[in-house]
């Protein structure tokens, strides 16, 4: 099968990682990665800031860019949402509402695609440690994935998974109010660390960049010790048939 | 009172919220109960999706044909002996139930607890001709009492402690008893048991209007609303004309969501359905009864893509769930109408000139939407307010639009954006340690002031992924 | 009665709207769901009032079940457990079928006993005011919330469910339905073959209470404190 990466502006530019493991774990699963170059930001932070005709440039350049892609897959639920939305957003456009339809339609978070697309629920991977897990208000409320990341979570062999108190708040990052309502964003941050902590995991695992940066640099600052990973990190893990475990 | 509470600037209002130790630990905990509540009805039900789809359809149909509705529900009204006054403003609103208060010579006017009223800042114009009004329902009498605004539109006295309460009554009615709920509350129940009693005048909101048979529900726990419509022989309900049914068919499903959605409960302790006058040798209810139905401001949103903001029917979920209400609490608002609802309702019925940080206080996590029992698409709702701001308002700081601008040169030129790969890293370096960014330039300050900021990795995806296609190091 | 600034208000709304005012042919779309029809659909009578008794805990309210020849006994037993002194009761015409005329009539002996009398006017409030136990017949009962709708009418004032500490619904088991939507399609029919709804539909669902400071549950507001359903065979 043929997948497009969607790498998100986030992980081209400071995790380099995630995109990484998303290709490497897509072409386990047989399928063949391609790139478009001329991907960029997928317009939302112009568009939840209200800035309509900023947002609709980004956008226009997204479905350019995956015109000719069969499938349009991405480490991010917040992201994909906002493809998914090109369609109202540029509803009544004569050129660019059909395109924008398409895009939609082709597009998918990573875990999605693999259970929803792929019907894989076990990746085959090996993960020991301690896991909690972040549902980002995006991914569940906005695209509507609510199951696939934790079904192939649980799957990991070894994993000792254990669920985060008040999973569905959000952790305070919202794009730019962490930046605006900083003062706000930082108690939501503080309130989902001290959540984090009461399950005395070693890993939060996510499967928004925006998310697990937020969660992330806040506990950093707090000198906690819980490693945080994308979801696609931990899929990735697996033991190879020659042997030795590959991350 | 009006919409707005208060004179106090956004930050300042915030910065109050966050410090208020107790406040916060009420409504978090508060929350919790009401999420749990609500969330305990809808797996019992087991198609709740199916319920809010209904109750959104039968909220679209009434809004969309209001005139009608309206129309049908006055004159079923003057059937049963009523008076029915449409009041376009809350002027003309306070100028009618003025004069009949001041006809019938009245000199005190029990309550129940209503929004709209609060909107329209009735007591106060009640006041001002002598009359004495007493708010009924324990918490707005709290409120009343303290000349306190409310913070939430369920529990109105949500950001307050037993202690306060308890000086409250001390300071207000000379009680001397203790500080437990029980008490209080008993000591309010003779209280007022003795002003329904003696009110010349109740005067109630309305939670829906029923069309076909021009009868006004009322759902409480307490009883109050039972009590004002039964023992003052003059009698007037006020209702923002939105909350409107076309039958009792209608009424029923959107109380049985209301209940549910609001506190958790099946029924609350009161549905009281009213219509018009007693009849003839009945003792208990009006002689004399007056609808005031009032607009101010809500036509305008008619027609427009804030319409089925209108569908709200004041349950509270989405403020149950906010966690931006839950950190700065229901003053930081500065409106009656407090969290998301109050974020999307407040500049439309209020303007934006003084409400136009609201639709940005929150993360658009869509916690409100999820949980809302009609359906209004609340976040997306703020973010049609924040393209207004920023398009026809032009109310957005200039040093954003420049980012934003920016933003989208550099989000639809693909070489640009090429090279932003290449240079973040170096830009931040100046402020990186140990790969993170503790104490951030412009933007990124009030990021770092609670929390590090990752450095961009060394390499760029597209770089990695470059080198892998030619072949070199992946 | 008067109508006032209706005709502006609503040409307002409309034109809002978009379109010319709406007087008339305007009828309800089938909605294209109905969950509140399918609520214990196929419920026995004997289930119903399992899942009314069962609901009675959760509101704070006793669950008495009784037949005809027991209601008086019974009802005694509830109101010594209350203490009381005095009651109020509708003057229903069900007093007689089901036999509290004559109980009333015995009480009357140890306790004060006031039947609703249209005729006394405004004393019936004073009386209700002084009353320890108020009495009166539910018209149609609510299994799945514990609900008692109460239509008042001249015989029936609403302060007898109300003033009292303490209030007792007879429950006349053929009164039982499954939940709300029931008792709204009733009101609802009759309204449509011509008969107005009452005055006042009070649903009761226990005793009065607030949970307005700080979150605590007080059972006992402003109307009723203790609350006993006696269901009737």
């Amino acid at each position: 099968m043929k997948v497009s990466l969607f790498i998100t502006c986030v992980s081209d530019i400071v995790f380099a990682d995630v995109g990484k493991n998303t290709v490497e774990l897509l072409e386990r699963l047989g399928c063949e990665v391609d790139f478009p170059a001329a991907q960029t930001c997928c317009g939302q932070p112009a568009y939840n800031s209200g800035y309509l005709s900023e947002a609709k440039k980004a956008m226009k350049q997204m479905i350019k860019a995956f015109k000719d892609s069969e499938y349009v897959v991405g480490p991010s639920g917040s992201c994909v949402g906002m493809l998914r939305e090109y369609p109202n957003v540029l509803k009544g456009d004569p050129e660019w509402e059909q395109p924008a339809i398409d895009l939609a339609n082709k597009s998918y978070e990573v875990t999605q695609f693999i259970v929803d697309v792929l019907g894989i629920t076990d990746v085959g991977s090996t993960f020991e440690g301690r896991v909690t897990y972040h549902p980002s208000c995006h991914m569940t409320r906005i695209l509507g994935v609510k199951e696939a990341p934790t079904k192939l979570l649980k799957n990991v062999k070894g994993i000792d998974f254990v669920e985060l108190p008040v999973k569905e708040d959000c952790c305070g990052f919202g794009g730019t109010f962490a930046v605006k309502n900083a003062d706000i964003s930082g108690e939501m941050v503080k309130e989902k660390s001290r959540h984090v902590s009461e399950t005395e995991a070693e890993y939060l695992v996510g499967g928004d960049m925006g998310c697990l940066m937020n969660i992330g640099g806040r506990m950093r600052r707090e000198g906690k010790n819980v490693k945080v990973m994308h979801i696609t990190e931990i899929l990735n893990t697996h033991v190879k048939e020659q042997g030795g475990v590959t991350a | 009172m009006s919409i707005k509470i208060s004179e106090a600037p956004y930050k300042e209002r915030i910065g109050k919220g966050i410090d208020n130790d107790f406040m916060r630990q009420a409504v978090s905990s508060a929350q919790g109960r009401f999420r749990n509540g609500r969330l305990t009805q809808a797996e019992e039900l087991g198609n709740w999706e199916d319920w809010r789809q209904l109750g959104e359809e039968i909220r679209s149909h009434t809004l969309e044909n209001i005139d009608y509705y309206l129309y049908q529900l006055s004159e079923e009204v003057e059937k049963r002996g009523g008076n029915v006054f449409f009041a376009e403003t809350a002027e003309e609103a306070n100028t009618y139930i003025e004069n009949v208060v001041k006809k019938k010579n009245a000199k005190k006017v029990v309550k129940t607890k209503s929004m709209v009223t609060e909107e329209i800042g009735l007591n106060k114009t009640l006041e001002e001709i002598g009359a004495e009004v007493v708010e009924s329902d324990l918490g707005e009498w709290i409120l009343q009492l303290d000349e306190d605004p409310p913070s939430h539109i369920v529990t109105p006295a949500l950001h307050k402690n037993r202690q306060q309460i308890k000086n409250t009554f001390q300071d207000k009615k000379g009680y001397d008893k203790s500080d437990t709920p029980e008490e209080l509350a008993s000591f309010a129940r003779e209280q007022l048991r003795q002003d329904f009693l003696t009110a010349d005048v109740g005067i109630t909101g309305c939670n829906f209007a029923i069309a076909e048979s021009g009868s006004v529900t009322l759902v409480t726990n307490e009883g109050n609303a039972e009590m004002v419509t039964s023992l003052p022989d003059t009698q007037i309900s006020v209702m923002g004309m939105e909350r409107l049914v076309p039958t009792w068919e209608d009424m029923e499903v959107l109380v049985s969501l209301l209940t549910r959605a609001a506190v958790g409960q099946k029924l609350t302790s009161y549905i009281t359905t009213i219509t018009g006058t007693r009849l003839e040798e009945e003792i208990d209810g009006p002689d004399d009864y007056h609808l005031v139905i009032v607009d101010n401001g809500r036509s305008k949103i008619l027609g427009t893509e804030f319409q089925s903001a209108l569908h709200c029917i004041r349950c509270a979920a989405c403020i149950n769930v906010c966690p931006v209400y839950r950190h700065v609490g229901g003053h930081a608002y500065n409106s009656i109408y407090p969290g998301p609802i109050g974020a999307v309702l407040t500049p439309l019925l209020d303007g934006y000139e003084d409400h136009k940080e609201l639709p940005y206080a929150s993360s658009l996590c869509a916690a409100c939407t999820e949980a809302c029992p009609v359906k209004i698409p609340l976040h997306e709702q703020l973010i049609r307010h924040r393209e207004i701001i920023v398009e026809e308002e032009k109310k957005s700081p200039a040093s954003e639009k420049i980012m934003m601008k920016g933003f989208a040169q550099w989000a639809s030129n693909p070489a640009a954006y090429k090279l932003s790969t290449k240079v973040a890293r170096s830009a931040l370096k100046p402020w990186t340690k140990e790969e993170y960014v503790e104490n951030g330039p412009g933007p990124l300050k009030g990021w770092t002031d609670v929390r590090d900021f990752p450095a961009p990795g060394k390499q760029s995806f597209r770089s990695w992924w470059n080198k892998r296609q030619k072949g070199g190091e992946a | 009665m008067a109508i006032q600034n209706r005709d502006s208000f609503l040409s307002n709304l409309a034109a809002n709207l978009g379109r010319p005012q709406r007087r008339e042919s305007v009828s309800r779309p089938e909605y294209s769901v109905q969950p509140q029809h399918e609520v214990f659909k196929d419920y026995s009578a004997e289930e119903l009032i399992g899942v009314l008794k069962e609901h009675c805990k959760v509101i704070h309210t006793d669950f008495v079940r009784t037949d005809k020849s027991d209601l008086q006994a019974t009802l005694k037993r509830v109101l010594d457990g209350y203490e009381a002194a005095s009651i109020i009761a509708s003057n229903d015409k069900r007093n007689q079928e089901y036999g509290l005329d004559k109980a009333y009539e015995e009480f009357s002996k140890e306790v004060d006993v006031h039947i609703w009398d249209a005729s006394l006017g405004k004393e019936n409030q004073v009386i209700a005011e002084r009353t320890d136990v108020g009495i009166s017949f539910s018209d149609i009962t609510l299994a799945e919330s514990g609900t008692v709708a109460l239509m008042t009418n001249k015989d029936n004032g609403r302060s007898i469910s109300l003033m009292p500490k303490c209030y007792v619904a007879i429950i006349p088991k053929e009164t039982i339905v499954p939940r709300m939507t029931q008792a709204a399609g009733k009101i609802h029919q009759d309204n449509e073959k011509g008969i107005a709804p009452p005055s006042s539909v009070c649903f009761v669902t226990g005793p009065s209470n607030s949970a307005d400071i700080e979150m605590n549950l007080i059972v006992g507001v402003h109307g009723p404190v203790k609350v006993t359903y006696i269901v009737v065979d």
